[in-house]
């Protein structure tokens, strides 16, 4: 692709964020939408600015970060662990694979409730349903990732005298990286938007608290900014990981 | 027991068993009382669908979300289309939709309340938003796979643009439609159960929370299986009709993952 049309193609994409910024401007300019039901822009980008600064805010994001970190990292732990036990061992695999195909589309949010009775109203039950909505991406993707690798790889191991488990970490894994990344990429967003609805609907501190209780006391422009907020962490967080992906991933013969 | 297995639905149905065995001794040696066996909780559920409010909630909700999803249908095949079969068309949306990836749908329901009220609007809005995404994804990526070389043939036969749309890249595009509306199904269970958890007024959402407050556990867990049973109902139709709409492209055996 050429520079020009690179060029064009990024003023092509601004524009309708543009034309959306705009029309937002002109509803609250022109009185058309009173300030207490959506407020100026410019507002909201100058709170957004000034809580960036207030050790309160900082504090709740730290929360909410706290909890998705514990929960994505749980998860791929035991999503890479478990799809690669069902693809190496046929016997595992037969076990699983109806486990997950009646508990992958279930939604995971049902269970927030029976999460908050038997763990509490903590953490614990915040980073039980972020674990629970990312694990089976995850999973899913080890699992298809390990079972596409080239029989011929592990069988050269295999005759090389690597042992079965051995191979499996050295070869199988290796080969599946970029399945795996490609999973846990998916579910890195899942747990941001997961993790933020669970503080919505019960929790004392977080980024989602912050909304609800704006939304309580009919503070409009603080309604905004968590949103804007948890929007811009999970671009921040999916830009990083696509940094971690392109450097792990290095020398691994380019796909997609 | 060979044969058994084979049989397409018997290996999900012994794991649903196992699943609530594992349910029922866990729940008999952890001892909570917020955490009642299997047995306390599926008996709880003739109870639950035969009263007519709960009923009534749980219908309603199942409407807001056919029609949320009917609207985000109509709303992006259309539009995924048009990114497929036109760059200029991809490069306008592309970054815009980019950003609204990662936002979650059903947290916008507070804000949402505050234009539209708290009646079905904005309940459906929601399940709008959070299925339109996904959909257009979806379309987009198959109305670009088609093969080229099918158009030129349609060119070359003198078909109009338009023709060539509906007669070729639809249905190019279809079985990957259908991921798309597969994944959007399950999501607008999400998004639903999601805003009505959080705005807690009615529907499904509301009849969890509101016997968790009355500390009636075993309704909210006999809640929790009518969901997970109503996501599994929907994909199992969902398969079906797949099989009728787009049976003669290869089977898809993907399983729908997503989030709010």
């Amino acid at each position: 692709m050429t520079v020009g049309r690179r060029i064009s193609e990024l003023v092509m994409g601004l524009i309708p964020i543009l034309l959306l910024l705009a029309l937002w401007q002109s509803l609250t300019s022109f009185n058309v939408a009173p300030p207490s039901l959506l407020p100026p822009p410019g507002a909201v980008f100058a709170r957004v600015f000034q809580l960036l600064g207030d050790p309160a805010f900082l504090g709740h994001a730290a929360t909410t970060l706290y909890r998705l970190f514990w929960g994505f990292g749980l998860a791929v732990i035991v999503g890479v662990a478990l799809g690669i036990a069902a693809a190496g061992s046929p016997v595992i695999g037969a076990l699983l694979r109806p486990v997950i195909r009646i508990l992958a589309p279930l939604p995971k949010i049902a269970l927030y409730p029976a999460f908050i009775l038997t763990l509490g109203f903590d953490h614990s039950s915040k980073i039980a349903l972020v674990f629970a909505d990312a694990l089976f991406p995850i999973l899913l993707a080890t699992y298809q990732g390990a079972i596409s690798v080239e029989p011929k790889l592990v069988w050269s191991a295999r005759a090389m005298g690597v042992s079965r488990l051995k191979t499996l970490f050295t070869v199988v894994l290796t080969a599946a990286l970029p399945s795996i990344l490609t999973g846990c990429r998916i579910s890195l967003v899942i747990s941001c938007i997961v993790v933020f609805l669970s503080e919505m609907i019960s929790s004392t501190e977080g980024l989602g608290h912050l909304l609800v209780r704006a939304a309580r006391n009919f503070q409009t422009v603080d309604m905004f900014v968590p949103i804007i907020a948890i929007s811009a962490l999970g671009l921040i967080l999916n830009a990083g990981f696509n940094a971690l992906r392109a450097w792990l991933l290095r020398g691994f013969p380019e796909e997609n | 027991m060979k044969n058994l297995t084979a049989i397409p639905g018997v290996p999900p149905l012994i794991a649903c068993f196992a699943l609530l065995l594992a349910w029922e001794i866990g729940a008999r040696l952890i001892g909570l009382e917020s955490l009642p066996t299997a047995w306390e909780t599926l008996r709880d559920l003739p109870t639950i669908l035969t009263d007519k409010q709960s009923l009534y909630d749980i219908l309603s909700s199942v409407r807001r979300m056919a029609v949320g999803f009917a609207l985000a249908f109509l709303f992006a095949v259309p539009i995924g289309l048009m990114m497929g079969r036109s760059k200029t068309v991809a490069a306008f949306f592309n970054p815009l939709f980019m950003m609204i990836y990662p936002v979650p749908k059903a947290a916008l329901m507070p804000i949402i309340m505050l234009w539209l009220g708290i009646g079905e609007a904005s309940k459906t809005l929601v399940i709008f938003l959070g299925v339109s995404l996904p959909l257009i994804y979806h379309t987009y990526q198959g109305a670009r796979a088609v093969g080229e070389k099918l158009l030129w043939s349609g060119a070359a036969m003198g078909m109009t643009a338009r023709e060539r749309l509906f007669r070729i890249v639809l249905p190019a595009a279809l079985p990957e439609i259908m991921v798309g509306c597969r994944t959007g199904l399950v999501l607008a269970l999400i998004t639903m159960v999601t805003s009505e958890m959080i705005v807690r007024q009615a529907g499904i959402g509301n009849l969890l929370f509101n016997s968790l407050d009355l500390a009636q556990y075993n309704t909210v867990y006999a809640t929790i299986v009518i969901v997970g049973a109503l996501g599994f109902v929907l994909d199992l139709v969902f398969e079906w009709l797949r099989g009728i709409v787009v049976g003669w492209a290869d089977p898809v055996h993907e399983i729908a993952v997503g989030s709010a």
